[in-house]
């Protein structure tokens, strides 16, 4: 579908980057700064890259090496830029009608009025920008980029200025404007949670390079390294060190406990005794044992630990609390060892507000090892 | 909309600017260019000159060397009656003017004026130095031949160093006439052809602290009609013309 | 009375902010949103007419268009007259202008954010479609202001005009030169009446253009 390289290099800042996209939708994903506008505005012919090859299905766009640069304007890409850069002297008619010029007037009122419907703009039709809201803008500048049907939507940070229950709504309804339309698209975002609800397959940046390029499942069960488990803000990545690899299993020493995790028949990392491993352990998948069932059941309870509940925050919906380990030395992130997420209900139930001591388990399958 | 109400304007607008040129008359017209020195001789004389020849004359006065510039580089001038005879002569030699018409007009005279309001009538170049003489104007010496001749009667006198600090220039002659009826400045000094105005009393200078006000006139060789341009430097050349100039302060050719 | 100045002096100011605009608005745009080389240097040549003496820039103007000079020349020879004809004085009027316009508009471009831009190429349009359809409008207050600018300098330009058309009554002396000549001859009144018509001008021209404006919207 899509095939992208590029080499771009900035005062201070390279981007050299390789990725191709088979899916409808591509995530762009990676901290600010990382290049992902700029890989935008290269696909949109909005920058000139210095070397590389950019396809759309069957159409070459940009190819340096045999001299094909098509202008941007005969790209056939829709583009809702951050900050959405709706013209403030049209109105949101005119502003999502820009786009067909060259259709004639009766074909171009249809489409316009067609885009306006679908995206609930029709009552909008004749304010301006300047008038509109937040979610209101976006939908225009999406409208905008539709309306002369391209074969590649790009997006960047859409919905980042928005509040969140408009966010949720949005995001379920591009998905939905874009499985109608049958509109591929690649969206920039660094909001993890946003670029797994909208992408098949997620691209990550950092410092100018694609650090994995993956599924979106793959992505969050299976982060190429330690530092892009970081990008994607993953708590509790941890080190540890190698006691025993087997295809199906690692051993590993991690703060006085021995810890069991599952390798990959398919795929399995296999390093030598006392190497250092990085690992993490989602804060879901903590459990705590419940005190009315303290013998502790092994096939049941793996990776059992004890320890306390040294800080709690509510998130509303959530509790995330921060363990230390009952164990000697210093705790493996500044002032505790491990964060666990619990449900509110759960919270309330085992009245963790007042019984501040814990045992814990992990099942094999989810302490995920980082090949390094 | 707005659009079209604003293309309709510009078509106005465009139509009355290209429309009537108002270029200027088309019966025989003969122009004048001449010093400013000459401005109020030539104010008598032109409409005399009309009468008599049928013409109309279009007088441009200015200060010599503009006017010399300009005629060099095409002015419509018929004829160039110059405050001096370097600016004619260095004209025929770039064969702007011809030859064959040039002619010496008038000999010109600078006096020292003072500014009525200025207080009592001031009758030495030495007197300028006097504190309650603030501002001098003097036409340009870089390019008005009577400001050359202020100048030079200045240093001659020994004054300059010290008037100088006080000078003010105009652009010519009659520009330095107009500071001084002003009272802008309480002195000046100016060519007597112009000085006899109400604002301002004077006395003459000394003409021999000061080089020789020769002023010259030639036809210009691009003139279309260049029987028109002689036949009025013979006409202020002629009787009427020379004794209205000898009213106006002129020494006469015959006289220098 | 004779008002022969005033109206040259209208006719000449127009067409000269005509022209100012028709070369002006281009080269403020490249000023404004293209990079290329030499442009700091050439900006800051087209700001120097209003930087030096107007009876100089006037001279140097005389000496390319008058009869010696290389475009004079060449006109001669295709039977136009530049210097000392009204179309003198409007060359006078523009060269004064265009800096003033240039600058004001060049800002107005400036300030169109380049991603509205970006935006109208990637849907489509051409760089002149972009210009006309998003740059233009978002900056036209600014080209106008420039031209108002433009206007009312060119319609009180003196040195300039001096040198490259004269001051030739009845034909190229324009409302400045004849008013200018006027306070010369000491002839006050006559002076008096035609800076009141100048001024006078000038203040109907912009309250009508400051209503036009406004009725936009």
């Amino acid at each position: 579908m899509l095939s992208v390289a590029l080499t771009k290099r900035l005062p201070g800042f390279t981007l050299d980057v390789h990725w191709d996209a088979p899916d409808m939708v591509t995530g762009l994903f990676g901290p600010s700064g990382s290049g992902k506008t700029l890989t935008l505005d290269c696909l949109a012919g909005l920058v000139r890259p210095d070397a590389g090859r950019i396809v759309i299905g069957d159409r070459v766009l940009f190819d340096a090496a045999a001299g094909i640069d098509v202008v941007s304007r005969a790209r056939r890409l829709g583009y809702v830029f951050q900050g959405y850069a709706l013209f403030p002297h049209l109105t949101v008619a005119d502003n999502v009608a820009y786009g067909l010029r060259e259709r004639p007037r009766a074909e171009r009122r249809r489409r316009a009025a067609e885009v306006l419907a679908r995206l609930g703009l029709a009552g909008l039709a004749q304010r301006r920008p300047a008038e509109l809201s937040g979610g209101e803008r976006q939908r225009v500048a999406l409208g905008r980029a539709l309306a002369p049907e391209p074969a590649l939507l790009l997006l960047d940070e859409p919905f980042s200025a928005l509040d969140l229950p408009l966010r949720r709504a949005l995001r379920d309804d591009l998905v939905g404007v874009l499985r109608e339309w049958g509109t591929a698209a690649v969206v920039v975002t660094h909001d993890f949670t946003e670029a797994y609800r909208l992408a098949d397959r997620i691209v990550v940046y950092d410092g100018g390079r694609v650090v994995q390029s993956a599924p979106r499942a793959e992505l969050l069960w299976q982060p190429a390294s330690e530092s892009v488990a970081r990008i994607m803000g993953i708590p509790n990545v941890l080190q540890g060190t190698v006691i025993k690899a087997t295809p199906d299993r690692i051993q590993l020493r991690w703060r006085g406990q021995t810890l069991e995790a599952v390798n990959s028949p398919t795929r399995s990392y296999l390093p030598p005794p006392g190497a250092p491993l990085a690992f993490f352990v989602r804060p879901e998948y903590v459990r705590l044992i419940r005190k009315d069932r303290m013998v502790a059941d092994l096939g049941h309870h793996m990776n059992l630990m004890r320890g306390e509940v040294v800080h709690d925050e509510d998130f509303g919906t959530t509790w995330t609390l921060r363990i230390r380990l009952d164990e000697p030395g210093p705790p493996a992130q500044g002032a505790w060892d491990l964060e666990v997420e619990v449900p509110h209900l759960v919270y309330e139930i085992l009245e963790i507000e007042r019984d501040r001591r814990w045992e814990f388990s992990i099942h094999r399958g989810s302490i995920h090892v980082l090949p390094s | 909309m707005w659009v079209v109400k604003t293309a309709l304007v510009c078509v106005v607008l465009l139509s009355v600017a290209l429309a009537s040129p108002a270029h200027g008359a088309a019966p025989p017209t003969l122009t004048v260019f001449a010093a400013a020195d000459l401005a109020f001789a030539f104010r008598e004389l032109v409409p005399r000159f009309e009468r008599v020849a049928g013409v109309k004359v279009t007088l441009v006065l200015g200060s010599t060397g503009n006017l010399a510039k300009q005629v060099e580089h095409g002015a419509p001038a018929d004829v160039f009656f110059a405050a001096n005879q370097t600016f004619i002569d260095e004209l025929l030699a770039k064969g702007v003017l011809i030859e064959e018409t040039r002619a010496l007009y008038a000999q010109g005279r600078i006096v020292l004026a003072t500014a009525r309001a200025a207080g009592p009538k001031l009758t030495a170049l030495s007197q300028l130095l006097e504190p309650r003489v603030r501002r001098v104007a003097i036409a340009n010496p870089a390019h008005a031949p009577y400001g050359r001749a202020a100048e030079e009667a200045l240093r001659a006198s020994g004054v300059w160093d010290a008037v100088k600090p006080k000078l003010v220039y105009g652009e010519n002659i009659r520009q330095a006439l107009q500071f001084v009826e002003s009272g802008a400045a309480e002195a000046g000094i100016v060519a007597l052809s112009v000085a006899n105005v109400p604002a301002i009393e004077w006395v003459a200078i000394d003409p021999a602290l000061h080089g020789r006000l020769d002023q010259a006139v030639a036809v210009v060789r691009r003139s279309a009609r260049p029987e028109l341009g002689a036949a009025f430097i013979q006409f202020v050349n002629g009787p009427e013309g020379r004794a209205t100039m000898k009213r106006y302060g002129f020494l006469l050719p015959g006289e220098f | 009375m004779d008002l022969f100045p005033l109206w040259l002096s209208l006719q000449v100011s127009i067409v000269a902010t005509a022209i100012t605009l028709v070369l002006g608005v281009p080269v403020a745009w490249a000023f404004g949103r293209r990079r290329f080389p030499g442009r700091d240097l050439l900006a800051a040549l087209v700001i120097t007419p209003l930087v030096l003496p107007p009876t100089v820039l006037g001279y140097y103007l005389l000496v390319l268009v008058g009869t010696r000079g290389p475009i004079g020349r060449v006109l001669d020879t295709v039977g136009i007259e530049l210097a000392f004809t009204w179309r003198g004085a409007v060359l006078a009027a523009c060269v004064a202008s265009i800096p003033l316009l240039i600058r004001a508009a060049q800002a107005g471009f400036e300030a169109v954010d380049p991603r509205l831009e970006a935006a109208a190429r990637t849907l489509g349009r051409s760089e002149w479609s972009v210009f006309w359809s998003v740059t233009l409008p978002l900056a036209w207050r600014a080209v106008l202001a420039g031209a108002v600018l433009a206007f009312c300098r060119a319609f009180g330009d003196f040195g300039i005009t001096l040198m490259v058309a004269g001051s030739i009554p009845g034909r190229t002396q324009t409302l400045p030169l004849a008013i200018y000549d006027h306070v010369q001859a000491n002839q006050m009144p006559e002076a008096n009446t035609l800076a009141l018509l100048a001024a006078g001008l000038v203040v109907v021209l912009l309250l009508g253009l400051g209503r036009f404006v406004r009725l936009r919207y």
